[in-house]
């Protein structure tokens, strides 16, 4: 009955033309979306430390402090509050630091200004604590900030979640316009099935024409979101490679996951409209 | 064959069938009779599983249809043959596909399900038109592939709900020959039938049903 599914949703695709294109085109946009944000994430994380949910604050130090005076006031520190990783930041190593980000800056410092401030930068999970800072003598200014790395991985975070989101929405609808094709097909093809169920045909034979049918579809929509991935994140691999920072491609699991969303949530949702329409049609 | 305990239906509480009992031998040849509304499609439609008894057992071949799984209703259908009234054609299929289609589902390789198809079809005398959609047949051509296709692939019961209802006499009589053939050849059949000139024309066992119950069973006429 394989040839049967095959020739008979092939027929179901020829006659519904544009309907298959579209679907196609709905499942592999999201599911082309959510393999670019996955991509540029995992990217993104050893690169911006995305992992790290710890907040670095900076805290200016009063001037007066020489070297030494420094040196104490932070093994203080690190003794009264023993979550606290403080370090001190020389303007030629924030420079560098920052110089990833901002090109400018060493430029500054090779070119003799030294006026970037000796700062401190307290890296915590819990900012709040800094607070006890601001009755210090010896503190200048505190922040409150976190490193460019801290920020980037913030807005990368919420980018991902929005991307994640907009993806899911998206992928819903197709999923949804899966089922609602199926439906439709379903009804206008519901003398059929009866006659197919009443002279003995098995569910594998009246269902297989339209797993067929959705299948087709679903599994042009993987290599579409497979080549929509890899095109946008080419595109974003020529900026990055020329910022010089580590090489953005996409990772071969997304592709594999990718292929099988886009196979597995349509023909899934396909399988369960089917069950339904069979439960309604000869009961249990 | 056929064991009927007790059966009852009802479609809105109102009565089709009641309290029926009724048993089919293997190999019998047997007419359901009775008028318009006296419930003879509502027990064709218990027998294949379409239908479920509102009370009572339904026992085709050994088998509790009343209580079977979904699963298991092809299996039950395939050893039944049922010729409906309204002859149930595939629309998009051709004369000739929809009898390979039946017997595809059997499990017959292609080649011998075209060649039992093209059989069953010169039997019936529609060779001429296996090409042919459904819808460019006439009534009785319509008719004869729905009987062909349920005796391409020769079930142990045949169920025939009006076979004869759109088929000339000649043509009639010719169906009639036909199922006497087959049940002749050790298959059950059971015809449900309003038309009187086909009781008389085999004599046969005839349930009479009448307001759901059986009033007669014998031969005909009475």
């Amino acid at each position: 009955m394989i040839r049967h599914a095959l020739a008979e949703g092939w027929l179901l695709l020829r006659q519904r033309g544009a309907i298959p294109a579209v679907l196609a085109f709905a499942l592999a946009v999201p599911i082309a979306l959510a393999g670019v944000g996955v991509t540029v994430i995992r990217w993104l994380g050893p690169v911006a430390g995305l992992e790290s949910r710890a907040t670095t604050v900076a805290v200016l130090l009063h001037p007066r402090l020489d070297e030494g005076a420094r040196r104490g006031w932070i093994v203080a520190r690190v003794a009264a509050q023993p979550a606290w990783s403080l370090a001190e930041v020389s303007a030629p190593e924030l420079a560098a630091r920052l110089g990833r980000w901002f090109p400018y800056l060493e430029d500054l410092v090779d070119g003799g200004d030294t006026s970037l401030p000796p700062l401190i930068e307290i890296t915590t999970t819990a900012p709040e604590s800094i607070a006890v800072l601001e009755v210090d003598p010896d503190v200048l200014a505190i922040g409150p900030r976190s490193s460019v790395e801290s920020l980037l991985g913030r807005a990368a975070r919420r980018l991902a979640w929005a991307v994640a989101a907009v993806s899911i929405v998206l992928l819903a609808a197709a999923v949804l316009l899966t089922a609602v094709w199926v439906h439709l097909e379903l009804f206008r093809h519901a003398d059929e099935l009866t006659i197919m169920r009443l002279v003995g045909a098995t569910e594998g034979t009246v269902r297989g024409p339209f797993l067929v049918a959705v299948a087709l579809p679903a599994a042009a929509a993987g290599g579409l979101a497979m080549l929509g991935t890899n095109f946008a994140v080419s595109a974003f691999a020529g900026i990055v490679a020329s910022l010089g920072l580590p090489p953005l491609v996409v990772p071969p699991s997304v592709l594999v996951a990718e292929g099988a969303a886009a196979l597995g949530l349509p023909v899934a949702a396909a399988l369960l409209t089917l069950a339904r329409h069979a439960a309604d049609e000869i009961g249990s | 064959m056929i064991r009927l305990r007790s059966v009852s239906k009802e479609y809105d509480q109102r009565a089709i069938l009641r309290g029926l009992d009724l048993h089919v031998e293997a190999g019998e040849f047997v007419f359901l009779t009775g008028p318009s509304g006296a419930g003879k499609t509502t027990l064709l439609r218990l027998l294949y599983a379409a239908e479920k008894p509102t009370d009572g057992e339904v026992w085709v071949a050994g088998r509790r249809v009343d209580q079977l799984h979904r699963k298991r209703l092809p299996v039950l259908r395939r050893k039944v043959g049922v010729i409906f009234q309204d002859f149930k054609l595939l629309r998009r299929k051709t004369v000739l596909e929809n009898i390979t289609f039946v017997l595809r589902i059997h499990g017959v390789p292609p080649r011998e399900a075209q060649r039992r198809a093209g059989q069953v079809l010169k039997r019936l005398g529609l060779q001429h038109r296996q090409e042919a959609l459904p819808d460019a047949l006439s009534g009785g051509e319509q008719q004869r592939v729905a009987i062909a296709r349920a005796l391409a692939y020769q079930p142990r019961l045949i169920l025939a709900d009006e076979p004869t209802g759109n088929l000339d006499a000649d043509l009639a009589s010719e169906l009639l020959s036909l199922l006497c053939d087959i049940n002749y050849q050790g298959a059950t059949v059971v015809v449900a039938t309003h038309d009187h000139t086909v009781l008389e024309s085999i004599p046969a066992r005839t349930v009479v049903l009448h307001q759901g119950e059986i009033s007669y069973d014998g031969t005909w006429p009475p």
